[in-house]
């Protein structure tokens, strides 16, 4: 039961010594299993046939779906979208959340007002958020197209959700805002373990606000922008319940993302399509875990290079 | 129609044998002595909101007669599908539901995964309008009957609702109303003024675009969906290219109500009678909303019929396909004969009456709305079905074959609905060549399915589709298959 | 940070109050609309462009939300349903988090790889393989289900935030223990898990929150058991055929915020520290 090195004994052995680490680890194997490593085993098989969810099981019918899926123009349509939505979004959440949380780093009467506030979209469900934004961005009564109109910036009323063009990056903005709260926790996090002597010792030597943010604050935070910025791309994975309330993967799927394409293939046709369905999230599961990889690889490498340095 | 036949000659055999056990019991006639045990209680699921008061009503007028309880929830239409998939997967399913979207298409692929069960013996139909309107692939599977329509067929969702000053206000003829398509789109351009539109269309809506388009082409003089002289498929033909430009026409005008593209129908329909817009298109359902919501604006709304091309008065119909059943008893439920005798009540003249107070979709005998307490404009919409709502012929009851086909036909996207939200949102400029494209992928997957389904021996084809007895003016009844 | 004096010191502080009070007012102008519409009867909501102010308010919207369209009962489904999956979820992270961070084991690098590709698992995808095996469990109608499926599904995060907390703690804490005779259980449940306890706050308003929020899980395990539906789910239930109540959707939102913005109010210091003592680690 110590950390000395494992290879000493048998497998066996090692597994009966270890066995209060296997109970410990029940819990999550029974639930993570059950709940997460299954369903997406049963997705796999799915993907492999041809059912439309209505009979209890459905046809086998090899690679098609994905063969399938590989000429389906409007599949490519909704990758490319969840592809542009991730690049936008992210450096957009991760930007704007440091900047808000160096603001909001100190502690002054009724921060703690102003952290709330800018954590309410984060608490408030997506079904809400879809509804009150769409008032929000109204061509006609919606309070952002009157200032715009009033303050001169526009002449014409902008279509925020209904221009083909416009559509999705009126998601991305609307997105960084409900999820921004949330990010700034995490940043606020990160500023609270660089120590305040080492600014206060900088603010001595004469360097002004932006020389200690650049020569202390940003170095000490890599690390933290890695961990967070991979948390948020994969949050900008998984924008459904939002995308499906705003605009319903429309118009003409201009905001398709991928887990739209994946509901409205089982769920939303008029005759579902599940193995296509399960195809498609596999397929793109894939892609993501492979560009996963890389990007670790690569940080991993630059990591290794610095410290070598 | 060799199994409607029989249906109807079972139906009606049984019902004499009934008859004389009625008698006996000297009871009235419809309510039949319950089967089921003391204390059952059926699960129902449904989506027709508007129905509930009427529906309660009748289940405890039922529960205080007979033994058996309804137990009844109400269900998102838009979730409604998925929900009854994850039932049926977990054998949850309730006793009596209905399939929303509920095309033959939809149902047969149901009925061949074996969700449903067939009525029980006992119930019978005691009008003839009641079994003009069953079918095979529609009501009845295998002879069996399964489901009846309470809804009529004889309905469109396209008429044209409008605010009766702000429409004389234009100038134009306020008796005759926005009864073309060049009376509209002026009406619609008149209007548009002081932050006001002339027409809100529910563009996020695609099933409802889908229809309204539909509806529209039909009004042009087009057949359907189905160009029934050929039995080709009609998307790319004339009359829908000038219905989907006659809908565009208002967003060129500057007429169409800016927020449309985000909008689906009740949001839209709230927006309209908020006063935001002067037109809206609508099915009679919105007499009901109205009533209920809006009830400070319904007496100051009127409306006509689907408006049609100036070109195309007199050649102007909506044509429907007969209705498919509305509710279904599960193949899972324990307790048929109970769910059976509680649709038996859905056969009623004081059940049309009362489905027709509720202003939802007509009753399946329309003459009800004379006996009925509506609004006028209710009234009005109901009682011009008749002049230019005709019954359309279907494949699927010329060859019950043909469902394997739809059960065999794969979606094909981008549809009809998306196409019309494309042509809106200005992602292609010329809708023409994207309708051709869908038509013919239409054509081959319905080629494709055709072929999948003849070479496991059943007899179909192209030809199935196509109806030389067809006549544009004309109901298509039962004696021209 | 900033040492404010004199009045150049004072103007700063004043602008930044100015500015920070503005982006903030932007920021949640979504809610007050969400607010005054609460209050509006449904002509109203439409009709008025930017004035929030009701014209006589409406609370019969709230006693329409609140006891026809049945939010009281949504609302205690939401805390069960809230509270238990922060149970389940901090018990079984936690064990696991200490054995990954703590321990070297056949396997180990296998679970560490596994929790890491299911960060990606869409989440409408597995849907119907999770309802298959709750049904064959017999979890479909009680809060159990919604409970277990919620606690089951992307939880590496706070596995790897427990890990990574329990790894940094010094290895003399066990050694020390297990001297006096303490045994591995005695060792986490004494000494371990209350040490963690900043890690355990972020953990559990996390999963607090997207508890209360979840959509997918708790409507499709209430399908047919409208009683247990909690209340993103109860919202549908405006949401008619032909008709949507906003001004009761609108005064169910706000009833349904009120408690996670005074929680979130609340705990946010133990959360930021929570946090940032978990990434220290």
């Amino acid at each position: 039961m110590s950390m000395s090195d494992p290879r000493e004994l048998s497998l066996p052995r090692q597994i009966w010594r270890d066995r209060w680490i296997y109970v410990f680890l029940l819990p999550t194997i029974l639930l993570v299993g059950a709940f997460t490593i299954y369903p997406v085993l049963a997705s796999v098989w799915f993907s492999l046939l041809d059912w439309n969810g209505f009979s209890r099981a459905g046809d086998f019918v090899g690679l098609d779906n994905y063969a399938e899926l590989m000429r389906d123009p409007l599949f490519w349509n909704s990758f490319r979208n969840t592809m542009v939505f991730m690049v936008l979004a992210v450096p957009l959440r991760v930007g704007i959340a440091l900047l808000l949380a160096l603001v909001l780093n100190q502690a002054f009467p009724l921060v703690r007002v102003f952290r709330t506030a800018i954590f309410l979209p984060v608490v408030t469900t997506a079904a809400i958020v879809g509804v009150v934004m769409r008032y929000v961005l109204d061509p006609t009564g919606g309070p952002l197209n009157i200032v715009l109109l009033n303050s001169g910036l526009v002449s014409q009323p902008v279509n925020f959700l209904g221009q083909a063009g416009l559509a999705l990056y009126s998601a991305v903005g609307i997105w960084v805002w409900k999820w921004l709260g949330v990010t700034l926790i995490y940043w606020l996090a990160a500023l609270q373990t660089i120590p305040v002597d080492a600014l206060e010792a900088a603010e001595l030597d004469g360097a002004n606000a932006w020389q200690r943010f650049t020569t202390i604050t940003l170095p000490l935070l890599t690390p933290f922008t890695i961990i967070i910025t991979l948390i948020t791309v994969i949050e900008a994975t998984n924008v459904f319940d939002l995308m499906l309330t705003l605009t319903g993967g429309g118009p003409f799927y201009a905001t398709e993302v991928i887990d739209i394409f994946v509901y409205r293939q089982a769920f939303l046709s008029s005759v579902p399509r599940l193995g296509y369905s399960s195809a498609a999230a596999i397929f793109f599961g894939v892609c993501f875990i492979a560009l996963a990889l890389v990007q670790l690889a690569v940080v991993t490498r630059v990591r290794n290079g610095r410290s070598g340095k | 129609m060799n199994s409607l036949q029989s249906i109807a000659k079972t139906t009606i055999s049984r019902r004499s044998l009934l008859r004389g056990a009625v008698a006996l019991g000297a009871a009235s006639a419809l309510p039949l002595p319950a089967f089921a045990q003391a204390g059952d209680t059926i699960k129902w699921w449904d989506i027709f909101q508007p129905l509930i008061p009427l529906h309660e009503k009748m289940w405890a007028e039922y529960s205080a007669s007979h033994p058996g309880k309804v137990e009844y929830t109400g269900m998102n239409p838009s979730d409604m599908m998925q929900a009854l998939q994850l039932a049926n997967r977990s054998n949850q399913m309730p006793d009596v539901f209905n399939v929303p979207n509920g095309t033959p298409d939809v149902v047969s692929s149901l009925q061949a995964a074996g969700w449903f069960a067939p009525l029980a013996d006992s119930f019978v139909f005691d009008k003839p309008f009641q079994k003009e309107v069953l079918a095979e692939g529609f009501t009845s599977f295998g002879g069996k009957l399964y489901s009846f329509p309470i809804f009529s067929f004889r309905q469109t969702d396209t008429s044209l609702w409008y605010f009766k000053d702000g429409f004389a206000a234009t100038g134009a003829d306020a008796a005759k109303g926005p009864a073309t398509w060049e009376e509209a789109r002026a009406a619609a351009k008149a209007a548009t003024k002081d932050g006001k539109y002339g027409i809100i269309l529910p563009l996020q809506f695609v099933d409802r675009m889908k229809q309204h388009l539909i509806d529209l082409a039909q009004a042009a003089g087009g057949s359907g969906e189905i160009d029934w002289k050929t039995g080709e498929y009609a998307y790319a033909s004339q009359p829908f290219v000038d219905a989907l430009n006659f809908l565009l026409g208002f967003q060129q005008d500057g007429s169409l109500h800016p927020a449309s593209s985000s909008l689906d129908a009740r949001q839209g329909r709230a927006r309209w009678a908020a006063g935001e817009s002067l037109m809206f298109f609508d099915g009679p359902w919105n007499s009901g909303v109205l009533n209920g919501n809006f009830a400070a604006v319904i007496d100051g709304i009127d409306v006509v019929r689907v408006p049609y091309p100036a070109a195309a008065e007199g050649n102007s119909y909506t044509r429907r396909s007969p209705k498919a059943g509305t509710f279904f008893i599960s193949a899972q439920s324990q307790n048929v004969a109970l769910a059976s005798d509680v649709l038996q009540q859905l056969t009623t003249e004081p059940y049309y009456i009362g489905l027709a107070e509720r202003m939802d979709q007509p009753p399946l005998d329309l003459a009800a709305v004379e006996k009925a307490n509506v609004h006028a404009t209710y009234r009005k919409v109901l009682s011009s079905y008749p002049e230019y709502v005709r019954l359309s012929p279907d494949p699927l009851i010329r060859n019950p074959a043909v469902a394997q086909v739809y059960a065999e036909m794969k979606p094909v996207t981008p549809g009809l609905g998306e196409i019309i939200q494309g042509a809106f949102s200005g992602a292609f400029s010329d809708p023409k060549p994207v309708l051709q494209q869908f038509a013919d992928q239409m054509t081959a997957e319905r080629n494709r399915a055709i072929e999948k389904v003849a070479a496991t021996g059943a007899k179909v084809s192209v030809d199935d589709w196509k109806f030389d007895a067809w006549t544009p003016g004309e109901d298509f009844t039962s004696d021209k298959y | 940070m900033r040492q404010v004096s004199g009045p150049a010191g004072k103007a700063w502080m004043v602008l930044r109050y100015v500015a920070l009070a503005a982006f903030c007012l932007v920021w949640i102008y979504p809610f007050l609309w969400l607010l005054s519409a609460s209050l509006k009867t449904p002509m109203e909501i439409f009709a008025k462009g930017l004035n929030l102010m009701p014209d006589a308010p409406v609370w019969e919207n709230y006693s329409r939300a609140w006891i026809t369209a049945g939010f009281q009962g949504y609302m205690i489904n939401t805390l069960i349903v809230t509270i238990g999956t922060v149970a389940v979820v901090i018990f079984h992270t936690a064990l696991t988090g200490y054995v990954l961070g703590r321990y070297e084991f056949a396997g180990r690098k296998l679970i560490i790889g596994i929790l890491g590709a299911t960060f990606v698992v869409p989440a409408g995808l597995t849907i119907i393989p999770i309802v298959d095996l709750a049904s064959t469990l017999g979890l479909m109608n009680g809060p159990w289900g919604i409970i277990l499926a919620l606690a089951g599904s992307g939880q590496s995060a706070a596995i790897l935030l427990y890990a990574g907390y329990f790894r940094s703690l010094p290895k003399e804490l066990e050694e020390a223990a297990t001297m006096d005779g303490a045994n591995f259980l005695n060792v986490f449940f004494n000494i371990m898990l209350p040490l963690a306890g900043p890690v355990t706050a972020t953990v559990g308003v996390l999963t607090f929150l997207a508890a209360w929020n979840a959509f997918l899980i708790p409507l499709v395990f209430t399908f047919s058991a409208p009683e247990l539906r909690t209340l993103p789910v109860g919202m549908l239930a405006f949401v008619g055929t032909n008709e949507t109540d906003w001004s009761g959707m609108a005064a169910a939102a706000t009833i349904s915020l009120v408690p996670v913005i005074a929680f979130f109010f609340v705990v946010q210091r133990y959360f930021v520290e929570g946090i940032s003592g978990a990434v220290k680690a």
